[in-house]
C-alpha cells in the first residue's frame, strides 16, 4: 500500500510530500524523500521490550513494571530533570510540562544546546521572520550564515530557498543569489554565488562591518574585517540592500561560535537594518523536527520556550542557571527523564557523568548513547510511522504528522501519562 | 600541534543517528577531519589513529584529509567523542563551546573505543541488543 | 442530570429586555431552564449583579503571534506569576498570560466566550492546541484573508462567488468562526516591504484596492450566509488623519442584513486620529461617530487604550514596522505565505505623551457618543490597547464623569485642546455596561441563537455574578466599587458549573470551540477545483491534505453549518 503527504519527522523542515509504501508492519519504500528520511522510514533496529538496570545487570521488564519504576523514581527525587522532548509530539510535550509543574522538576528542550542562544538573543531585539513558503515565492537573495543546510537539512535548498520555483520566481536556480558565510568551505558553500570563509569566532565582528556598511558607515572599516576582504563585504551589502526580498537562514555556527547569543542578535539587527531599504527576513534552521514545537508547547503553558525550572512553584526561565548543561555540570539534578533525544551523545563527557550517577529514565524507541548511562528504558512507537501527533516546522507551520503502520509499541504520550496519573495521585 | 575543534552535523551522522551501536555510526563520529598539510606535518596517514586532548580530557580518533578545513582548524561531527573532550563551562548561556575547543593532536597507536565503552568510561554501563 | 437554582439575582439580560429584576434563574444540564426541582443546588446571589457571561469580541488570546509575544518576553511573562494552586495550573505574564492565565483572569472577570482576534489559515491547528489549553471559555476564531491570493484573484476577476467559494473551503478548514480582513491589501504589499496608504491604493501584482476586497467580501460574507459578518481592522491603522480612510471605509458598507451589522469596524480608536504627524494628531471620533450614528448596519468596538505596559500584536506586519521605528524596542515579524502578515512590539502608554493622552480619550469617545450601545462594544483590542485585565477601569471611566475628571488632571496638558472628551457629561448605566460587554456581542457576532449572550430558558448557562449591589452604590461617586466588582465575581457559571468563585478558579475547564462550515453547491466546492488546488502544489509549502485542521483538535467542536447560496 503506497500512503501519500506523509510528514518526514527528522529535521525542522519537515517535509510532507513522502510516499511511503507499506507491507505489513514494515515500510519498504520511501519516495521524495532525502538520505536521511530514507534511513529513518526504513529502519528496523527498535528496542524490543523495557531494559531495565540493576547494579551491572541489564534485563527485560514489562511495561506497566517500567512505568511503576519510572514514576518511584521521578517521585524520589528531590529536583528531577526532564530533558528532550523534540523528537516527540506536542500531545506528549504537554503532559511533560505538566508533570514537570507537579514535580517541582526543572523541563528543558534539546534548543538548550542548539538554538537557545537564538530565542536569548529574540528575547532582547525580536524576530522579522516569515514562512518558507514567502520565502520560496518570493526571495531572490538567500543568505546561508552558519548553517550547512546540505548535510543537516538536505531538502531545504530544494523545497525552500536555492532550488525551490516560485511564484514570483519561475526559474529559482537562475533569478536567486546564494550568500554562504561559514568558518570551511563547506557542500553548502560549494555552490553560493559567493562565498565568505570567516575565521573562526569572527561572526559578530562580520556581521557589525556589514551593518556598518548597511549604514553608510562603510568608510570605518579596515581592509579587511575577520579575514574577509572590505571589497566583498561591501559587494555583499550591495546583494543584500538590492534584493526584492532578502532571507537569511542561520546555524548553529552562530549559535555555538564564541559571542553565542550575541552574534544571532547582531545578525537579528542587521536584519532591521536591511529592512530600512527592503524586505529581509531571518531564520535560524532549527535542527530536530518538533524541536520548535517543544518551544511553542512549553511557552504557551509556562510563558518560556526552554528551561523552566518549577522548583519555586511558579514557572522560573534562567538560562545559565537553569539550562540542563549547566544543572548537570554543578552535579544539581537527582534524577532525570530524557524523552526523544540523546544527551549522552549531545553532552559534553562531564555532564554524561551525572547522568550516569544518577537514576536515569529514557524514553525512546532506540538503544542509543544514553541507553548506556540509563538504569531504565522504554521504548515507544516513533512518531511519523506508528504514531500520530502535532508537531511545529522550523518557521512555526503546525503540521500534522501521520501513522503509516500499526505496531504494538505503546506512543510517547500514552507512556507519559500512565507515568503522569501516578505521579497525580502521589502528589 | 595545537587546532581548533569544530563539530557540526554530517549526513552520514544523520543517517545512523538511530544506529549508534552501528560501526557506521562509531566510524563517522570518530572521524576528525584535518588539513592534508597539518597532517603531513604531523606524520598522519590517511585514517590512522590519533589522539585528541582537551583541557578536559582526550579521546582517539581517526584523521582524515579535507582541503576545505583551514589550518589548524579540524571537524569531527557531532556526538560523543567530540563532546567527550568539550567542557561544560556555558558562560552562563546554557551552550557549550562545541565549535570551539582548542586541542592538541599527535599520532598514536592506540585504537578508537566503541560508543558504550565511551559511555562506561564515565560511569555507565554497556547494554548489548 | 445536574441541577442548579441562583435565587434573588438582579438581572440585566438586555437581549430578553430584563433590567435589574430580582428573581431566580434555573439551570438543568447547562441550559436555563424554566423551574428546577427541590433538590438542585442552590446558589444565593444575595441581590447582586447577575449578568450572561461576558463575551469579549475580539481580543488575541491564541495562536501564532500570541504566542510569539510570550516566546519573545521573558520580562512580561515575570511580571505576573502564579503558583499552582487547587485546580490552576501554573500561570505566568502580564500583557501576553500564557493559556491558562488568560482563562483564569477571564473566568473570574466574568467572562465566558472568547473570538480571538486573528487566525491565518496556514497556522490555525496551533491556534486551536492553544483554544483547548484556554479551558474557561468557549472559542472562536477570526480568519485571516486580508492578503490571501485566491481571494485577491477572484476579486480582480470580480468573481464575488469565487471568493465565496475560497472563504468556504478555508474556513472549514481552518475550523475558523468568521472573515477577517487586516490591512487589506496592506499585508500582502508587506511581503515587498511596502503597505497601502488609502482604501483606492493598489495592491502590488494582484492589481486590486482594498476598498475592492472590502466590497467583495462583504457580499461574499453574506452569500455564505455566516453568522457574523466581515470583521475589519482598517487600512492605515495608527497614522495621523487616519480617520478620512475609516470614513471612507464605512461609506462602503451596503445594509445586506436584516438581523445584524453588515461589517464590523475593530478597534476603531486606533482609526480616529486628525492630524498629519505625531505632532499635530487630534481626535476625530466626533466626525466618525456621527456616521457610526447614522449607519445601523455598522457596529465597532472601542480597542481602548489604557495607561501603562503592553504588547501590541496584529496580523498588520507593515504597522508595527512603523510602530518599530518610531519605539526602537524591540520587533518581530512574520509574514505567513499566500495569506497574510503579523508584527509584535512592547509598548509603554503613557500620560506623558500627549499622543497616548489623545489616543486614550479618543477610546472613550467612541462609547460616549455612540447613541446605540449595541453598535459600540467594549474593547482594548487586547492587548494592544491594554490587557484585558483592565476592563473594569473602563467600565468604571465610562459610568463615572467624576472619575474620568479626575484622570483627565494627569494627562499632559495639551490633550484638552485636541480631544472633546473633557466636555462630554454621559455617564453609561448598567444596562449599556451589560449589552457593550455580553449582549452586543452576542448579537453582533450572530451567537444568539447559539444561547451565547442571554439568560432566557433555553440559553447556555453562562452566568456571571458580581458582588454590585446595583441600587446600593452610585458609579458615579462609587467608581471605586464598580471597578473592584467587575474585577472579580461571586460566581462564574460556565455551562451550569460553577467554575470561579471569588477571585479563584474551581475546576478544571472544559470549553467549546465554534466554527463555521458553509455548504456549498459541488460547483462551487473548491475541493475540486484544479486552479485551487494548483495553489498547493505549486506555491503553498504544506500539501492539500496536510491543511485541514483535523477534528481532533476541536475535542468539543461546535459546528454552525450554514447553506450558502452558491
Amino acid at each position: 500500500m503506497k500512503i501519500e503527504d506523509v510528514v518526514c519527522t527528522f529535521c525542522g523542515c519537515l517535509c510532507d510530500d513522502l510516499v511511503v509504501e507499506v507491507e505489513g508492519d514494515m515500510v519498504v519504500n520511501v519516495e521524495n524523500g532525502c538520505t536521511l528520511a530514507n534511513k529513518k522510514f526504513m529502519g528496523n533496529n527498535r528496542l524490543k521490550t523495557p531494559i531495565k538496570r540493576d547494579g551491572g545487570n541489564w534485563k527485560k521488564v514489562g511495561l506497566d513494571e517500567a512505568i511503576q519504576t519510572a514514576a518511584g523514581i521521578l517521585l524520589d527525587a528531590d529536583r528531577p530533570l526532564l530533558y528532550g522532548w523534540s523528537g516527540t509530539h506536542g500531545e506528549a510535550q504537554t503532559i511533560g510540562v505538566h508533570m514537570a509543574e507537579l514535580l517541582g522538576a526543572v523541563i528543558d528542550n534539546t534548543s538548550t544546546v542548539c538554538h537557545g542562544p537564538s530565542i536569548m538573543a529574540i528575547q532582547e531585539v525580536g524576530h522579522p521572520g516569515c514562512t518558507l513558503g514567502q520565502v520560496k515565492n518570493r526571495a531572490d537573495v538567500i543568505v546561508y550564515w552558519g548553517a550547512n543546510p546540505i548535510e543537516a537539512h538536505p531538502r531545504h535548498m530544494s523545497r525552500y530557498t536555492t532550488y525551490a520555483d516560485g511564484f514570483f520566481l519561475k526559474e529559482a536556480f537562475r533569478e536567486r543569489k546564494v550568500i554562504v558565510v561559514d568558518i570551511r568551505k563547506t557542500e553548502t558553500a560549494n555552490i553560493a554565488d559567493e562565498f565568505i570563509m570567516v575565521e573562526p569566532g569572527a561572526d559578530y565582528a562580520l556581521l557589525s562591518a556589514l551593518r556598518a556598511i548597511v549604514r553608510g558607515k562603510g568608510d570605518v572599516l579596515p581592509r579587511t574585517v575577520a579575514g574577509v576582504e572590505k571589497e566583498q563585504l561591501i559587494r555583499v551589502a550591495d546583494i543584500c540592500m538590492s534584493a526584492k526580498f532578502g532571507a537569511m537562514f542561520f546555524g548553529l555556527g552562530l549559535t555555538m561560535s564564541r559571542g553565542k547569543y550575541k552574534n544571532i542578535r547582531n545578525a537579528i539587527e542587521l536584519t532591521e537594518e536591511l529592512n530600512r531599504h527592503t524586505k529581509f527576513t531571518i531564520s535560524p534552521m532549527r535542527g530536530h523536527w518538533n524541536v520548535y514545537g517543544s518551544n511553542e508547547v512549553f511557552t504557551w503553558i509556562t510563558g518560556y520556550p526552554f528551561a523552566v525550572d518549577f522548583a519555586r512553584g511558579i514557572a522560573f526561565y534562567n538560562p545559565g542557571e537553569t539550562t540542563s548543561v549547566d544543572i548537570l555540570k554543578r552535579g544539581e539534578c537527582d534524577a532525570c527523564l530524557v524523552v526523544g533525544s540523546d544527551p549522552g551523545a549531545h553532552f559534553p563527557g562531564d555532564c554524561c557523568r551525572h547522568l550516569a550517577d544518577i537514576p536515569t529514565i529514557q524514553i525512546d524507541p532506540h538503544v542509543n548513547a544514553t541507553t548506556h548511562l540509563s538504569r531504565l528504558q522504554i521504548p515507544v512507537a516513533v512518531t511519523g510511522i506508528d504514531a500520530e501527533g502535532t508537531a511545529y516546522r522550523m518557521d512555526g507551520v503546525p503540521i500534522r504528522t501521520r501513522k503509516v503502520i500499526d505496531t504494538t509499541y505503546p506512543s510517547d504520550s500514552e507512556v507519559l501519562d500512565k507515568i503522569y496519573q501516578i505521579i497525580r495521585k502521589e502528589t | 600541534m595545537r587546532f581548533l575543534l569544530n563539530t557540526g552535523r554530517t549526513i552520514t551522522q544523520g543517517s545512523n543517528v538511530e544506529h549508534k551501536n552501528s560501526e557506521a555510526y562509531r566510524e563517522e563520529a570518530s572521524t576528525c577531519r584535518m588539513n592534508p598539510v597539518d597532517m603531513m606535518e604531523l606524520d598522519i596517514e590517511e585514517r590512522a589513529p590519533i589522539v585528541v586532548r582537551s583541557a578536559h580530557g582526550e579521546i582517539v580518533m581517526q584523521a582524515i584529509p579535507d582541503a576545505g578545513q583551514a589550518r589548524g582548524e579540524v571537524f569531527v561531527c557531532l556526538g560523543p567523542y567530540a563532546n567527550h573532550i568539550v567542557s561544560p563551562e556555558t558562560h552562563c548561556t546554557g551552550m557549550p563551546d562545541f565549535k570551539a575547543t582548542v586541542v592538541d593532536i599527535e599520532p598514536t597507536t592506540e585504537g578508537v573505543w566503541p560508543v558504550w565503552k565511551l559511555m562506561e568510561s564515565v560511569g555507565g554501563c554497556r547494554y548489548e541488543d | 442530570m445536574s441541577e442548579l437554582l441562583i435565587k434573588n439575582a438582579c438581572v440585566i439580560d438586555p437581549l430578553n429586555g430584563i433590567n435589574g429584576d430580582v428573581m431566580d434563574i434555573a439551570i438543568r444540564d447547562g441550559r436555563i431552564v424554566e423551574d428546577v426541582g427541590s433538590s438542585a443546588e442552590v446558589i444565593d446571589a444575595d441581590r447582586c449583579l447577575t449578568l450572561p457571561g461576558g463575551i469579549d469580541s475580539h481580543t488575541h488570546v491564541c495562536g501564532t503571534k500570541v504566542n510569539f509575544g510570550r516566546y519573545m518576553s521573558p520580562e512580561d511573562m515575570r511580571a505576573g506569576r502564579t503558583s499552582r494552586n487547587g485546580s490552576m495550573h501554573v500561570t505566568s505574564g502580564y500583557s501576553v498570560p500564557t493559556t491558562f492565565g488568560n482563562s483564569y483572569r477571564y473566568s473570574t472577570m466574568g467572562y465566558t466566550t472568547l473570538l480571538e482576534g486573528a487566525m491565518a489559515p496556514l497556522e490555525a491547528r496551533h491556534t486551536h492546541e492553544e483554544f483547548t489549553a484556554t479551558p474557561h471559555q468557549d472559542m472562536m476564531a477570526n480568519t485571516l484573508f486580508d492578503g490571501n491570493w485566491s481571494v485577491m484573484e477572484a476579486v480582480r476577476e470580480k468573481d464575488v462567488k469565487r471568493a465565496a467559494a475560497v472563504v468556504a473551503w478555508i474556513l472549514s478548514a481552518a475550523k475558523g468562526f468568521a472573515i477577517k480582513l487586516t490591512n487589506p491589501g496592506g499585508t500582502e504589499a508587506w511581503g515587498w516591504g511596502e503597505d497601502v496608504s488609502s482604501i483606492h491604493d493598489t495592491v502590488p501584482y494582484f492589481e486590486v484596492t482594498p476598498a475592492e476586497i472590502i466590497e467583495t467580501m462583504i457580499r461574499a460574507n453574506e452569500l455564505l450566509r455566516l453568522p457574523h459578518s466581515v470583521h475589519l481592522h482598517c487600512n492605515n491603522l495608527g497614522v495621523p488623519g487616519n480617520y478620512r480612510t475609516t470614513l471612507d471605509t464605512m461609506n462602503l458598507v451596503p445594509d445586506l442584513n436584516s438581523r445584524r451589522q453588515s461589517l464590523y469596524l475593530t478597534h476603531l480608536q486606533f482609526h480616529s486620529y486628525g492630524g498629519t504627524t505625531w505632532r499635530d494628531i487630534d481626535s476625530r471620533s466626533e466626525e466618525i461617530i456621527r456616521v457610526v450614528n447614522a449607519s445601523p448596519h455598522i457596529v465597532i468596538d472601542m480597542g481602548q487604550i489604557m495607561f501603562g505596559r503592553t504588547t501590541t500584536m496584529t496580523a498588520d506586519g507593515p504597522m508595527e514596522f512603523k510602530l518599530y521605528m518610531l519605539h526602537h524596542n524591540k520587533w518581530s515579524n512574520h509574514d505567513v505565505e499566500l495569506e497574510t502578515g503579523s508584527g509584535i512590539i512592547p509598548v509603554y502608554y503613557s500620560k506623558k505623551s500627549v499622543v497616548n493622552c489623545v489616543m486614550w480619550a479618543i477610546g472613550l469617545e467612541l462609547a460616549l457618543q455612540a447613541k446605540n450601545p449595541w453598535q459600540c462594544l467594549l474593547t482594548t483590542d487586547n492587548p494592544n490597547g491594554a490587557p484585558f485585565v483592565k476592563y473594569p477601569e473602563i467600565i468604571a471611566l465610562l459610568m463615572s464623569k467624576r472619575y474620568r475628571d479626575q484622570e483627565c488632571a494627569l494627562l499632559d496638558p495639551r490633550t484638552e485642546k485636541r480631544v472633546p472628551l473633557m466636555a462630554i457629561d454621559r455617564e453609561l448605566d448598567w444596562n449599556e455596561i451589560a449589552i457593550m460587554t455580553r449582549a452586543g456581542q452576542s448579537r453582533a457576532l450572530g451567537i444568539e441563537s447559539l444561547g451565547k449572550g442571554h439568560l432566557a430558558p433555553g440559553a447556555e448557562a453562562d452566568v456571571a455574578i458580581y458582588p454590585i449591589r446595583t441600587t446600593e452604590i452610585d458609579p458615579s461617586a462609587q467608581f471605586q466599587q464598580v471597578m473592584a466588582g467587575f474585577s472579580r465575581t461571586m460566581y462564574t457559571i460556565k455551562r451550569g458549573r460553577v467554575v470561579a468563585r471569588n477571585g479563584e478558579v474551581i475546576v478544571e475547564g472544559a470549553n467549546s470551540t465554534i466554527w463555521v462550515k458553509p455548504r456549498v453547491s459541488h460547483e462551487y466546492d473548491l475541493g475540486n477545483d484544479p486552479e485551487f488546488a494548483k495553489k498547493f502544489q505549486q506555491y503553498y509549502t504544506v500539501r492539500m491534505r496536510n491543511y485541514p485542521v483535523q477534528e481532533t483538535y476541536l475535542p468539543r467542536g461546535v459546528c454552525i453549518e450554514t447553506e450558502a447560496d452558491l
